[in-house]
């Protein structure tokens, strides 16, 4: 996620420095990662950073239309609705990620015992929320099935344009960036979710043309979070 | 679980494999749609699922006038007892807990605060619908499609039902594209007479039940209606408004028939 904030922040053309905090999710208002410090202001979350950084006069999508506005908004509730969801599912429900990654690196900055309980009181949480809005009962071809089909509607939208709203890039291309590079360079138990991401071609080349574009020459810090994901890797090799 | 679809020995819940069930018997409200209009439709439903029901799960169950005076009676009179004493309390649980889960997280610590962006999210989404559906009859041009079905599937019970709380309703009723839409769906593809206005006195509630009850299963009913306009041609795009014929006697079952515990 921080990567979206990054690719947004660049795509505006607004400096960013990138710190790890151990703490960072209890600095952060909203409880969420991440966040940005402006000034004596701090504000998290991709929605009330936009707003934020609206106000302050920087904008990508004023060259949209009313009924621009409205697709670009249901494609980013469309990527929040089965993408972030599905890396949560891989990440706090799959039983062999869950004990081989992500408790290890979810409780690393805490002394046992309190490293297990914080991470399984996380795992609760999360799969809690699933059962709510009914993914609990989803098996984990099930849910790459998900992923396939957001993906191709994301490649379908995408077209041979190079962003999606034409030759500007917008929140939801920040969007789209941020988790489609992570899914494709984390380091998993399986190449299953990054295989799925790699099947539309013109995925990849946005991605590739985004890095490019925006973080050529700029340092790649590990994100400010306890919970993010392992080092990044560039996709240009 | 509702909606159910029966089709002879076949009984399948939820709306995802029902959609695939009809698409693989080869009868498709997208068959005209372009990729890319396909993927605006799944960008649409996730929108429509994250912003605007959390509200209409409100509307209908957690906002107290609203459910003990509306939903709570109409469900419990169509549910056989013992359960009706049981069911649609735990439903009514059920909903304010995804709300608190997906959207009661900090910074929005009470249920009062969460309520006010739930509704703001809402009234964005309505507003969101209205701009992208203009003056157009349904939402890819003539003929309607299954995001047609989803967005009247979420719509129609709330312009419909008279709730004692209607901020919402209020809302929508502003947006005169929306309601055009609805009620363009129902007289052609439901016979419901189409009035804003509801009897007075001792009717109202019945009356109101009786339509939300035709209302609730909609779904379904929407799918087996395209379903049976299209067994006359099947693999032929969905007729428009104006040319449909209205089918004879006995198409129009109950929908009491399909409401399942």
């Amino acid at each position: 996620a921080t990567l979206c904030f990054q690719a947004f922040l660049q795509m505006c053309n607004l400096p960013v420095r990138v710190v790890c905090r151990a703490n960072a999710e209890y600095m952060s208002p909203s409880g969420k990662l991440p966040f940005i410090h402006v000034g004596n202001q701090v504000v998290s979350e991709l929605g009330p950073i936009v707003q934020f950084v609206k106000a302050k006069g920087h904008s990508l999508s004023d060259g949209l239309d009313e009924v621009q506005k409205a697709e670009m908004k249901a494609y980013m509730e469309l990527v929040n609705n089965m993408l972030l969801t599905a890396e949560l599912y891989l990440q706090w429900c799959d039983d062999v990620t869950v004990e081989e990654i992500t408790h290890p690196r979810y409780g690393s900055p805490y002394p046992w015992p309190l490293n297990r309980i914080l991470s399984y009181q996380k795992q609760w949480e999360i799969r809690r929320k699933m059962k709510a809005i009914g993914w609990a009962g989803k098996s984990l071809e099930q849910v790459l099935e998900d992923v396939d089909q957001c993906c191709q509607a994301l490649s379908q939208r995408l077209g041979t344009q190079p962003y999606f709203f034409n030759k500007q890039p917008t929140e939801l291309d920040a969007l789209v960036f941020g988790h489609l590079f992570t899914i494709l360079t984390t380091q998993l138990t399986s190449d299953e979710l990054s295989e799925k991401v790699k099947n539309y071609s013109n995925l990849i080349a946005f991605c590739r043309r985004i890095e490019q574009q925006y973080f050529e020459g700029h340092d790649k810090d590990s994100s400010a979070s306890a919970t993010s994901r392992s080092a990044k890797r560039s996709l240009l090799k | 679980e509702v909606p159910i679809l029966i089709s002879e020995d076949t009984v399948i819940s939820q709306p995802a494999k029902i959609l695939n069930f009809l698409r693989k018997q080869k009868y498709n409200a997208d068959y005209e749609l372009s990729a890319k209009q396909g993927a605006d439709t799944l960008a649409y439903i996730a929108l429509l699922e994250e912003k605007l029901l959390p509200a209409l799960l409100h509307t209908f169950w957690v906002e107290a006038e609203n459910y003990c005076s509306v939903t709570k009676p109409w469900f419990a009179s169509r549910i056989p007892f013992p359960l009706s004493l049981y069911l649609p309390g735990k439903m009514s649980r059920e909903a304010l807990n995804r709300i608190l889960l997906t959207r009661g997280v900090p910074p929005l610590y009470s249920l009062t605060e969460v309520e006010a962006q739930i509704y703001r999210d809402a009234k964005e989404c309505l507003n969101l619908l209205s701009k992208r559906l203009g003056t157009s009859q349904f939402f890819f041009g003539n003929t309607p499609s299954t995001l047609d079905a989803f967005v009247f599937g979420f719509l129609a019970p709330l312009y419909k039902v008279c709730f004692p709380r209607i901020q919402l309703q209020e809302h929508l009723k502003q947006l005169p594209n929306l309601c055009r839409f609805c009620d363009d769906i129902l007289s052609c593809y439901f016979r419901l007479a189409v009035s804003g206005h509801s009897p007075a006195g001792q009717d109202t509630v019945d009356a109101n039940l009786q339509k939300l009850t035709q209302l609730v299963n909609k779904e379904s009913n929407l799918i087996e209606k395209m379903d049976d306009n299209l067994r006359k041609s099947p693999q032929h795009p969905p007729r428009k408004l104006t040319t449909l014929k209205l089918a004879t006697g006995g198409e129009e079952s109950s929908p009491l028939n399909r409401l399942s515990p």
